[in-house]
C-alpha cells in the first residue's frame, strides 16, 4: 500500500519567505531574535544534517538488506532437489544476518544522538517530533526487514523436509508394502499445497499437490501406483478402510470451506482498513481545499475593499479636481483679459 | 444444477430391500410419456443404493448422468438424486436436514414400516423446490457466497474512492492557484489605490 505523500517543500519555502518579509516589517522585535537563532543554526545545522545523514544511511541499508531477503525468498522457493544452491542460501543469510546486525547498532546509535539532542535544552517540539518520528518510522522498517528474514528462514526449514521426505519416498519404494502405506499415511503436505486452496471434492486430495519440476511429477506417478496397490491388497481387510477416507474428504472438505471463508473475512477486514487509510488522506486534503479557499475569500475580500476606497477617492476628488480647473481657466480667462 | 429426487427409505440391516418411506421427484423436465419410468428408476436405483450403504456411512454413486448420494444414519437412509454439477457437501448437508425432519415429524414409527408408505410428505417436496439452488442447502456454501459478492462491492468501493482521491487532487490544485490569483488581484488593487492620491 504505497501512501501517496506529497512533496510541499516548495510550498513551505515560498510560505517561509513570505514569513520572513512580513518578520522584516516589524524588525525590531525580532532582530534580537534572530541573531541567537542565526547562530545556533550555524551550530546545529552540522549535527541536524548529520542525524539526517545518518537516517538516510541507514535506511538505504534497510532497504538493500529488505532486497536480499527477497533474492533469498526467491532462491529457497525454486531450489529443486537436483539443482542445491544451499551454498549460496547459507552464504546469503550469513550476509542478511550480519547486516541485521549492524543496522541494530547504527539504530541504537541514532537513538542515543537523538536523546543528546532533546537533553542539549529545550529544543523547538517539532525537532524532537520529527527525531522521533524519524526513528520510529527506522525501526518499524527495520522489523519489518527482519521479520521477512524469519519467514523465509522458515520456508526453507519446510523445504528441506519435504526434500528429505521426498528422498526416503525414492530410496524406500522397493521396501515393503507397509513402508509405502506408512509414507502415504503420514501427510506430506509439501509447503506450495499449504499455500494454494486446494480443490474440493477429491477423494485422493492430501496426495496430489501441484507439480513444479520433473521430480515431483515422477514421484507423483510412482504415489499414484502406490495408491492403486493399496486397495487391492486392503480389499481383503474390512471395508471400513475404503469408506474412511471417504468420510474424511467430507469432513476435509467442510474444513477446507471454513478455512476459505476466514481468509476471504481476514481479506475482507484488510480490505476496510485499506478504504479507512484512504478516506482520512483524503479528509485531509478536503481541509486543505477549504483553507484555500477562506483564503482566497479574504484576499477577494481585501481587493474589493480596496476598489471600492479608490472608486470613492476618485468621485470625491473629481469635486476638488473641477474647483482646481475651473480655478484654473479662471485664471487663463484672467490672463486673456490682461492680454486682450 | 439439478435435483432430480429426494428419497427416505428405511434401510433393513437384512437382505430385504429397503423400505420406502417418503419420495419426492421432479420429474417435470421429462417428456410426459417418460415420467413413470424415470419413476420407477429411481425407486429401484433408491433401494439397491440404499440396501448397498452400511449404517453410519455416507455414499456417492455415479449412475448414468446422475450422482445418487445415500446417507445412512442408524436404519434410516437418506437417497438423493443429483447432477453432476451439485456440491457433494451440499447434497450430505441437505439429507442430514432431511433425516432431521424426517425424526422431529414421524419420530420412531417408521421402524414398524413393512411396505412402501404411499403418503407424500409435503416437507420433501418443498425441499426438493428449495434446494434446487445448493447454496440454501450448505450455509457454508451460502456464505462463501455473499462474501464474494461483498468482496466484489468493496473493490469497486475503493476504485470509486481513488476516483475521489484524484479528484479531489485537482480541486486541491485549482483552489491553491484560485488563492494565488487573489492575492496578485489584492496586491493589484493596493498598488493602484497607493498611487493616485496627490490627485
Amino acid at each position: 500500500m504505497g501512501s501517496a505523500f506529497r512533496d510541499r517543500t516548495a510550498e513551505f519555502r515560498s510560505l517561509s519567505q513570505t514569513l520572513k518579509k512580513i518578520g522584516a516589517a516589524i524588525p525590531s522585535v525580532h532582530q534580537a531574535e534572530s541573531d541567537p537563532t542565526s547562530s545556533k543554526r550555524s551550530s546545529p545545522g552540522s549535527s541536524r544534517s548529520e542525524f539526517n545523514k545518518k537516517a538516510s544511511q541507514i535506511g538505504l541499508r534497510i532497504h538493500e538488506t529488505s532486497q536480499k531477503t527477497a533474492r533469498l525468498a526467491k532462491l529457497a522457493k525454486e531450489s529443486s532437489i537436483f539443482n542445491d544452491r544451499t551454498l549460496e542460501i547459507q552464504e546469503l543469510t550469513v550476509l542478511i544476518r550480519n547486516d541485521i546486525t549492524g543496522l541494530n547498532m547504527a539504530l541504537s546509535d541514532l537513538q542515543t544522538l537523538q536523546n543528546m539532542e532533546i537533553a542539549d535544552g529545550s529544543y523547538s517540539h517539532d525537532k524532537v517530533g520529527h527525531y522521533t518520528a524519524v526513528c520510529d518510522d527506522l525501526k518499524t522498517r527495520l522489523m519489518g526487514a527482519t521479520k521477512q528474514f524469519q519467514d523465509v528462514l522458515t520456508a526453507r526449514s519446510e523445504n528441506m523436509k519435504a526434500h528429505e521426505n521426498r528422498k526416503q519416498l525414492f530410496s524406500a519404494k522397493n521396501a515393503a508394502v507397509d513402508n509405502q502405506n506408512n509414507a502415504k499415511a503420514v501427510p506430506e503436505p509439501p509447503p506450495w499445497s499449504s499455500s494454494s486452496v486446494p480443490s474440493g471434492n477429491l477423494q485422493q486430495q492430501p496426495l496430489l499437490p501441484p507439480v513444479n519440476s520433473g521430480a515431483s511429477s515422477g514421484s507423483q506417478l510412482r504415489r499414484r501406483s502406490a495408491i492403486e496397490n493399496a486397495p487391492s491388497q486392503q480389499m481383503e481387510m474390512s471395508m471400513l478402510q475404503q469408506t474412511v477416507p471417504r468420510q474424511e474428504s467430507y469432513s476435509q472438505n467442510r474444513a477446507v470451506a471454513l478455512h476459505s471463508v476466514e481468509s476471504t473475512i481476514t481479506e475482507l477486514s484488510g480490505i476496510f482498513t485499506h478504504l479507512a487509510t484512504m478516506v482520512t488522506q483524503q479528509g485531509e486534503l478536503a481541509i486543505r481545499i477549504d483553507d484555500n479557499m477562506d483564503e482566497s475569500l479574504v484576499n477577494v475580500e481585501g481587493a474589493r475593499s480596496a476598489l471600492l476606497q479608490h472608486l470613492t477617492r476618485i468621485s470625491s476628488n473629481r469635486w476638488l479636481m473641477i474647483k482646481i480647473f475651473a480655478v484654473i481657466i479662471l485664471f487663463l480667462i484672467v490672463f486673456l483679459f490682461f492680454v486682450a | 444444477m439439478k435435483i432430480t429426487a429426494l428419497l427416505v427409505l428405511k434401510a433393513a440391516p437384512e437382505t430385504t430391500d429397503p423400505v420406502i418411506l417418503a419420495n419426492a421427484s421432479d420429474v417435470s423436465h421429462f417428456g410426459y410419456f417418460q415420467r413413470s419410468s424415470v419413476k420407477e428408476f429411481v425407486v429401484f436405483v433408491g433401494r439397491t443404493v440404499a440396501s448397498r450403504t452400511p449404517p453410519s456411512q455416507r455414499q456417492s454413486v455415479q449412475h448414468e448422468e446422475y450422482k445418487v448420494h445415500a446417507y445412512n444414519r442408524n436404519g434410516l437412509c437418506a437417497v438423493g438424486f443429483m447432477d453432476d454439477h451439485y456440491p457433494v457437501r451440499s447434497a450430505f448437508s441437505l439429507l442430514n436436514q432431511v433425516i432431521d425432519e424426517y425424526h422431529k415429524s414421524f419420530g420412531e414409527t417408521w421402524r414398524s414400516a413393512k411396505e412402501d408408505s404411499a403418503q407424500p410428505w409435503p416437507y420433501l417436496a418443498d425441499a426438493l423446490t428449495k434446494f434446487q439452488d445448493p447454496a440454501e442447502a450448505d450455509k457454508l456454501l451460502k456464505i462463501q457466497r455473499e462474501l464474494d459478492e461483498t468482496k466484489i462491492i468493496l473493490h469497486k468501493t475503493i476504485d470509486s474512492v481513488l476516483a475521489r482521491g484524484e479528484k479531489l487532487d485537482s480541486l486541491v490544485e485549482k483552489s491553491s492557484d484560485l488563492s494565488m490569483a487573489s492575492q496578485m488581484f489584492y496586491k493589484q488593487a493596493k498598488k493602484t489605490n497607493s498611487c493616485c492620491t496627490i490627485l
